[in-house]
């Protein structure tokens, strides 16, 4: 029980959260994605979309980038290479710990 | 629990729901279809067969890379507006695996050539045998993408080849009425996807993208 505490505790806590991990989970698929895609894909609010962009972003995870498209203002967000290290890395942990239990 | 497995799959599944990538190779197959059916009604030997010669299979070049330009502006138009934009990651294909694809091209297309020298007669089963090859191609796509009616373009793809090649027909015809029927099954699919993505996905009201 206490080796179990330990493998959880020692999981990311910022890609853990089930929002966070399902916008790594998409953007390790993509090259970039906008602010509606990630919202379509995720289901989630805009507010709650833009909080969790900013947790991951404040992180190192994502890069957010501001442009437009023609007089459209559009928000494109990629996954960093740090951001990909860890959620191979938090993947990974998470397997181990399923396997053990 | 997110199971992050089923997410990544989807997001590949999502990109062709709105079903202009079907449309789009269905016109290009279509295209195909009567390049070749033009081929076959000019008379052998005439000035037309010779130009149709050379200029079916630059057309067939150009039209493979206008296609992909077609699908672009399409999901540009249609897709981007409701459901997002979202670039792919360019896959790096290794060396040994575009050997591999290569080498099978190669020694599919070899052997069907030695078939027919061989025995004349085969020629009316290439339909079928055509056919076959898509179905399994339609097949290794659909377990990637995990969508149902890329399992059913697959076995339709099977059916399809099998019927023209029962019809009877000789092989030049029989592979016209091949591409012909593809072609106008994906685009009959992906107009029937499209229908249904437009019903599920009206354009966002604000027309901005909110990401603050």
């Amino acid at each position: 029980m206490a080796n179990d505490l330990a493998a959880l505790s020692g999981l990311d806590r910022v890609i853990h959260e089930p929002a966070r991990l399902a916008l790594v989970a998409v953007l390790s698929m993509v090259e970039s994605a906008d602010f509606l895609y990630l919202q379509h894909e995720t289901g989630l609010t805009k507010g709650n979309l833009s909080s969790h962009l900013a947790k991951l972003e404040e992180a190192g995870y994502i890069e957010i980038e501001k442009t437009y498209r023609g007089r459209v203002p559009l928000t494109l967000v990629r996954l960093t290479s740090k951001g990909a290290e860890a959620y191979k890395s938090y993947k990974k942990e998470f397997k181990k710990f399923l396997e053990r239990n | 629990m997110i199971d992050t497995e089923k997410i990544e799959k989807r997001v590949i599944r999502n990109f062709y729901d709105d079903g202009l990538s079907e449309i789009s190779l269905g016109l290009f197959l279509l295209f195909l279809s009567a390049c070749f059916l033009a081929q076959n009604a000019v008379p052998k030997g005439s000035v037309w067969k010779s130009i149709l010669g050379i200029a079916v299979p630059l057309l067939i070049v150009a039209s493979a890379l206008l296609v992909n330009r077609i699908l672009r502006s399409l999901k540009r138009r249609i897709a981007y507006p409701r459901t997002g934009y979202v670039e792919f990651k360019k896959k790096n294909v290794s060396k040994k695996r575009k050997t591999a694809v290569m080498a099978s091209a190669a020694v599919i297309s070899a052997s069907l050539t030695a078939l027919m020298s061989i025995a004349p007669s085969s020629r009316t089963v290439m339909p079928a045998l055509n056919g076959l090859l898509l179905a399994v191609a339609f097949l290794f796509f659909a377990v990637k993408v995990g969508a149902v009616r890329f399992f059913i373009q697959s076995a339709a793809s099977a059916l399809i080849g099998l019927a023209v090649t029962v019809s009877g027909v000789d092989m030049e015809q029989g592979v016209c009425l091949f591409f012909g029927l593809i072609g106008a099954m994906l685009a009959v699919a992906g107009t029937t996807a499209l229908i249904s993505y437009l019903r599920r996905s009206p354009r966002p009201e604000s027309g901005a993208d909110d990401g603050e």
